[in-house]
């Protein structure tokens, strides 16, 4: 009897046990969870090789309080040495007591001396964590991350912001800049080309600037540096500086191995065909520069494994008049139409551009365009067979077609 | 509780079962198969769309699986039989568990939590096991369409980045990299044993079991659909990727303005894979209910013993999920052909012998 | 015990029955000498009625004293002749008082009971802006004079029956013979008459003992206080419960989905109709979730917020001396305090009430850093949304709590878990053989025409298959040929 009653009530008991355990938990509330006060929103990572290991820069979010009449985003730049970028993880939680969570991360920026070692020594870290954002950007930057995440911007509170705005799909669609994520990056470096490219960012000073005061320096004034390390100095002498990500670097087997300067980079965007409303510059016969708007963009880069492997680039534009470096009529300034000399010119230009190209990526040991992954897919026997000097043997056959919009 | 609809049945085999496949399986399939991991899921999927058109035939005669074995080889060889079922059915059950703590783990939470984060799902388990496995038609009602939109959504969100071309060239791993995907991943495919113990349970309808199989073959195009998807999207990096469904959304462009919507799908998903993780072991409870027969309190002291088990299982194994996988999948993956594909088709073999006598 | 004849032991056997003080006697004697005595219950009874229609007419009563002689004199319409003690004394205290005579052997129930009533008005608690505006009062008679009055059909049933032992409360039981299911009609009577209680306050007490699950979190018995929606529940084929001494008439068997749908729809474009329904699902979800959320996603999912959005709540919560689920209790405590202060307050105090709530409670506490303006945000839009669904709030309210415990303690995989266990329960849930969350589970997709998509009146032509009516077809389209055999 006592044991029928026992049973019956144990559904009840059960529950209020189970609340008394939800209510426990909920006031003390802590199983190593990390919540937003201890948490460091890192929104970008800067690695820079260093002689013992590695330096990784952290630009930390800072929350502005109750008053957001200032607007944007203030942020603090931790900078922390170790054997692995692991190791320079882990110091910024020990010496700052922020949990760092990666999951924020929208840029990892590559000091130059970094690149040109394999990159996945230590991209490895991100891509083993699970918490990991891997559709965030990846770049690399002329002299150390360090220097570049902690340079005031003159466009933002935040560096990372300011260089992560050339990263747009709208930059992106301008032909300027070729972005890539630490997946593509990584597949690229995974896969048969074992090649990739990131972009290239230089800080160029910026001058005329109107602001400056010390509270709008991005860290707001100071990082908590680490043995040694330091962050931004928030002084009030800092140039502020303007980012530029017209140039690409080069990847293969991890290694950084070439810089495509800003036309170069332009025809790469080109032939993969995504660039809209991009412009570029002709000359006209008089030596006069005109400058072309790209309305539609065809491209592409096809391997044919018929005979010798001849590699087929093609970019087929439609394209309108833009500017003039010179005074025009205004009969000439109320049309867009572009004369055929001028046509003429720009297929002789962007051949020239593919050319060196594909000079660049042949002479770098770049597979830019994934041509050995292409063979791979289409025939494997093929790929065996030409894989070890593809590049070397492949013939390209450019071809360029421009014409004006009307 | 009314007997399980046809509908349910096909809402359950075409749109909840594949659920359970998209999570660790896809990353392991790429690295036993590289780019052609779509074949060795189709194996199995065919080989298990048969399965479940033999198993409804035998739910045609409305009898429950014991009742069924007991007609051929008498009640202690049919209790023996079912016993081992449920045994099989709750080591079947570990590897999905497993799969779904670790995903808890990693999808939910910013940071490892500890194993405390995801013991509540015990409680639940039991109240779950606890209930007639009848009573988990009408939740196919709405976990089906769950799934639906779940898979739909993150397909939507996921397609537009994926390189289709990283599938080719076909047959590169070879036959070893296709048949050891195949065979190691058996172990994702043990629905048709879950079937038995819903024998007795299925309002059976004429033209089910070829129905059924169409649906679990649906569902296995769907699975098939998002693994190429998640392959076109992580290529040679998929082998990294745990946690499929759970990774392939974020590229979209919408998201950076509008926040991790497609947290709304994954979440949609996990929630049915709360469901489906539970069925083996209601399905075990289920057999040895039906050997030993329906006392009052046997489910509920069943349900809370079992996973009582399973907390200890996971609190010892908590960090060893490798080990366990590599156990499973790989060292004694040959017991799920043995259940699933054999003891069905023996089935089916006595009845017709039984028929033919008869 | 019956009545014996005699005039003076009949009307003592009574009064011992009733030894109430307010239970009087009134004698007098015909024009010749026929002495009759009349028993009634004083502060409810109607006495000039009484004297119109029962005394005066029997000052000239020369007639034999037979109930029926006498009873054919009374001008009262409502008179019945009954022996039963026990059945007369009952009908004293209802209100109507009995007539006794020398030599008969019965006596007469005269219908002049004192009716208190307030008037019909619109119920504050069901607005509808288009359609009937007539809500229930507690007058039972008249509640189901509002019923008859939009059923005028011959299958419109109502039995009274008499629930509780002390307060003997009438309770009618509604539905249409050949529409509604019998089983469903003989175990409302049956789960009624089982009913062992003293006093029926309200029909929530019915509740109760409808309910299959009694201990449930979940509603299982319809409530309505509009005669227009009881009437269309009725005539779906469900069964109807009014109360006396209730506005609140109760419906069975329930379905959830009826919470979504409100009189309105009815009167409104389908499509509208449809916007409206989601519309109230989506703050339903939105009411019990969005708190819970907002938690679980602070304190172990950052990333669910956007960057921006999660560097303003991270901004506004700095200087907080709570945790964030705290926080969030400590509002949403504040938010119940005032909701359940402003229902009970005298309506001249409420407006001050709002002032202080809303300017001095979220302003100040903002101001003064106790809690963050996100928290504030939250719950007041959570308050808002719970209701969009105004007859689920006691559910509800108590499962936004549930989920943001769980989610403060475990996170998000504790909400889904929570939820899965309220969905096994709600599709585990029957009630008179009908599950709850019909017509979504069990799918019955014939029945989702009505659900949380609106089909227009036109497609509506078949009761919901849920509720087994033994007639199906509601609607005889326009040009259709086939009849079903129900029509």
């Amino acid at each position: 009897m006592k044991a029928r009653k026992f049973l019956k009530t144990l559904p009840m008991k059960f529950y209020l046990l189970l609340l008394a355990v939800v209510l426990f938990s909920f006031f003390s509330n802590d199983f190593g969870l990390v919540d937003i006060q201890k948490t460091a929103v890192i929104l970008a990572a800067g690695i820079d090789k260093t002689e013992s290991g590695f330096s990784l820069t952290a630009q930390i979010a800072v929350p502005k309080g109750s008053d957001r009449s200032q607007g944007g985003t203030s942020s603090v730049d931790i900078q922390s040495e170790g054997e692995t970028v692991s190791d320079c993880v882990s110091n910024i939680f020990s010496e700052t007591g922020w949990v760092p969570k990666l999951v924020f991360i929208n840029l990892i920026v590559i000091g130059e001396d970094a690149a040109k070692e394999d990159v996945v020594s230590y991209l490895n870290y991100f891509l083993r964590n699970e918490y990991m954002n891997d559709s965030c950007h990846l770049a690399v930057c002329e002299g150390t991350a360090h220097d570049l995440l902690s340079s005031k911007s003159a466009t933002d509170d935040t560096s990372a912001l300011a260089i992560q705005k050339l990263f747009s799909t709208a930059a992106e669609k301008s032909g300027k800049v070729m972005p890539n994520t630490l997946k593509d990056f990584a597949i690229g470096y995974y896969g048969v080309s074992k090649s990739s490219y990131l972009p290239y960012v230089r800080a160029k000073n910026q001058t005329g600037s109107t602001h400056g005061d010390a509270e709008n320096t991005s860290g707001g004034g100071s990082g908590g540096g680490s043995g040694g390390s330091q962050g931004s100095s928030g002084s009030q002498t800092e140039q502020e500086k303007i980012y530029l990500a017209e140039e690409t670097a080069l990847f293969s087997e991890g290694k950084l191995v070439a810089v495509l300067p800003p036309e170069q980079t332009l025809a790469f965007s080109l032939l993969n065909g995504n660039v809209v409303s991009g412009t570029f510059n002709v000359k006209e016969k008089s030596g006069e520069a005109v400058t072309l708007t790209v309305i539609e963009n065809g491209g592409g880069v096809k391997i044919d494994m018929k005979g010798a492997p001849r590699v087929k680039m093609k970019i087929d534009l439609t394209v309108r008049l833009c500017c003039r470096g010179t005074t025009a009529p205004i009969e000439d300034i109320s049309t867009d139409d572009v004369k055929p000399e001028l046509l003429d010119s720009a297929k002789e230009v962007l051949t020239g551009y593919v050319q060196a190209l594909w000079q660049t990526g042949k002479e770098s040991g770049c597979d830019l365009f994934h041509l050995q992954r292409d063979v791979y897919r289409s025939s494997l026997k093929k790929y065996k067979e030409w894989k070890d000097y593809l590049l070397d043997a492949a013939q390209p056959e450019i071809e360029a077609s421009v014409r004006s919009l009307r | 509780m009314t007997k399980i609809s046809s509908r349910q049945l096909y809402f359950f085999l075409a749109c909840i079962a594949p659920v359970g496949k998209l999570v660790i399986m896809p990353s392991r399939l790429a690295t036993y198969s590289g780019n052609d991991l779509l074949l060795p899921v189709l194996f199995n999927y065919l080989i298990e769309t048969g399965m479940v058109f033999v198993v409804l035939l035998l739910a045609k005669q409305g009898k429950s699986f014991f009742s069924l074995l007991k007609e051929h080889i008498g009640k202690v060889g049919a209790a023996i039989v079912v016993l081992l079922f449920s045994a099989f059915l709750f080591y079947a059950a570990f590897l999905p568990l497993f799969e779904q703590k670790v995903f808890v783990q990693g999808v939910f939470y910013d940071t490892i939590p500890s194993l405390v984060a995801f013991a509540p799902f015990f409680p639940l388990a039991a109240y779950l096991c606890s209930k007639p496995l009848s009573s988990y038609g009408r939740t196919w009602d709405i976990l089906g369409p769950v799934a639906i939109a779940g898979l739909a959504g993150i397909l939507v969100l996921s397609v537009s980045e994926a390189d289709f071309g990283a599938l080719l060239p076909v047959g590169a791993s070879g036959a070893k990299g296709i048949f050891g995907g195949t065979a190691h991943s058996l172990c994702w495919f043990f629905d048709s044993a879950f079937l038995l113990f819903l024998l007795g349970k299925i309002d059976y309808q004429k033209g089910m079991a070829w129905k059924g199989a169409l649906f679990y073959g649906l569902g296995g195009l769907a699975a098939i659909l998002y693994i190429a998807v998640f392959y076109g999207i992580f290529q040679e990096t998929s082998i990294n990727q745990l946690f499929a469904f759970a990774k392939t959304s974020k590229f979209f462009s919408g998201i950076t303005v509008l926040g991790r919507v497609d947290f709304l799908f994954i979440y949609a998903l996990a929630f049915v894979m709360i469901f489906y993780c539970t069925l083996p072991l209601q399905a075990g409870i289920d057999g040895i209910l039906q050997v030993f027969g329906k006392k009052k309190y046997l489910p509920t002291i069943l349900a809370v013993a079992l996973n009582g088990i399973l907390v200890l299982l996971m609190v010892f194994f908590d960090y060893r999920f490798g080990q366990i996988m590599h156990f499973v999948s790989e060292k004694v993956f040959w017991l799920f052909p043995v259940f699933t594909v054999l003891a069905p088709l023996l089935l089916l073999l006595l009845r017709r012998r039984k028929d033919e006598s008869a | 015990m019956t009545i014996t004849g005699k005039l003076e032991k009949d009307v003592s056997t009574l009064k011992k029955l009733l030894s109430a003080e307010d239970i009087l006697t009134f004698d007098f004697t015909s024009d010749s000498g026929q002495a009759f005595t009349v028993v009634f219950a004083d502060p409810i009874t109607d006495k000039e009625l009484l004297g119109e229609q029962v005394v005066r007419p029997l000052l000239s009563y020369d007639g034999k004293p037979t109930a029926e002689e006498v009873g054919k004199k009374l001008t009262s319409p409502e008179r019945r002749e009954e022996k039963d003690f026990q059945k007369l004394s009952e009908e004293v205290l209802a209100g109507n008082p009995v007539l006794f005579f020398e030599g008969m052997d019965e006596a007469i129930i005269v219908g002049t009971k004192k009716v208190f009533v307030r008037a019909v008005a619109e119920p504050s608690t069901d607005v509808a802006v288009k359609g009937p505006r007539e809500g229930f009062i507690e007058d039972v008679k008249i509640n189901t004079s509002l019923v008859r009055r939009r059923l005028k059909s011959k299958d419109l049933k109502i039995e009274f029956l008499n629930v509780g032992k002390r307060s003997n409360t009438f309770v009618a039981v509604c539905y249409l013979d050949g529409i509604s299911v019998k089983k469903t009609v003989e175990e409302v009577k049956a789960r009624l008459s089982e009913i062992d209680i003293d006093y029926i306050a309200d029909s929530s007490y019915l509740t109760h003992f409808l309910a299959s699950r009694p201990y449930s979190l979940l509603k299982q018995i319809g409530t309505t206080e509009k005669p227009d929606i009881f009437c269309a529940k009725i005539a779906e084929g469900r069964v109807g419960l009014l109360v006396d001494g209730s506005p609140i008439a109760l419906t069975a068997p329930y379905l959830l989905v009826e919470d979504f749908q409100s009189s309105e729809d009815y009167f409104v474009p389908p499509y509208r109709a449809t916007f409206t329904r989601i519309l109230r699902i989506l703050s339903l979800f939105v009411a019990i979730y969005l708190p819970a959320f907002y938690i679980s996603a602070q304190l172990f999912k950052l990333q669910l917020f956007p960057v921006k959005l999660l560097l303003t709540i991270a901004g506004a919560i700095r200087d907080i001396p709570f945790s964030p689920s705290l926080e969030m209790l400590l509002v949403l405590f504040v938010l119940e305090v005032l909701n359940e202060a402003s229902i009970r307050m005298p309506k001249y105090v409420g407006m001050a009430l709002s002032v202080v709530g809303a300017l001095v409670l979220g302003e100040t506490a903002v101001s003064a850093g106790f809690v963050s303006t996100p928290a504030i945000i939250i719950i007041a839009f959570s308050g808002i949304g719970l209701y969009a669904v105004p007859n689920l709030i006691e559910v509800t309210s108590v499962l936004r709590l549930v989920m943001l415990l769980v989610a403060g303690s475990v996170g998000t995989y504790g909400i889904l878990l929570v939820t899965a266990f309220v969905l096994l329960y709600l599709v585990t849930t029957e009630n008179f053989g009908t599950p709850v969350l019909a017509p979504f589970s069990p799918l019955i997709r014939r029945d989702l025409r009505d659900s949380l998509i609106k089909y227009n009146l036109g497609s509506l032509d078949m009761r919901p298959k849920t509720l087994q009516s033994p007639n199906k077809r509601r609607l005889k389209q326009k040009g259709k040929q086939k009849e079903t055999q129900n029509d």
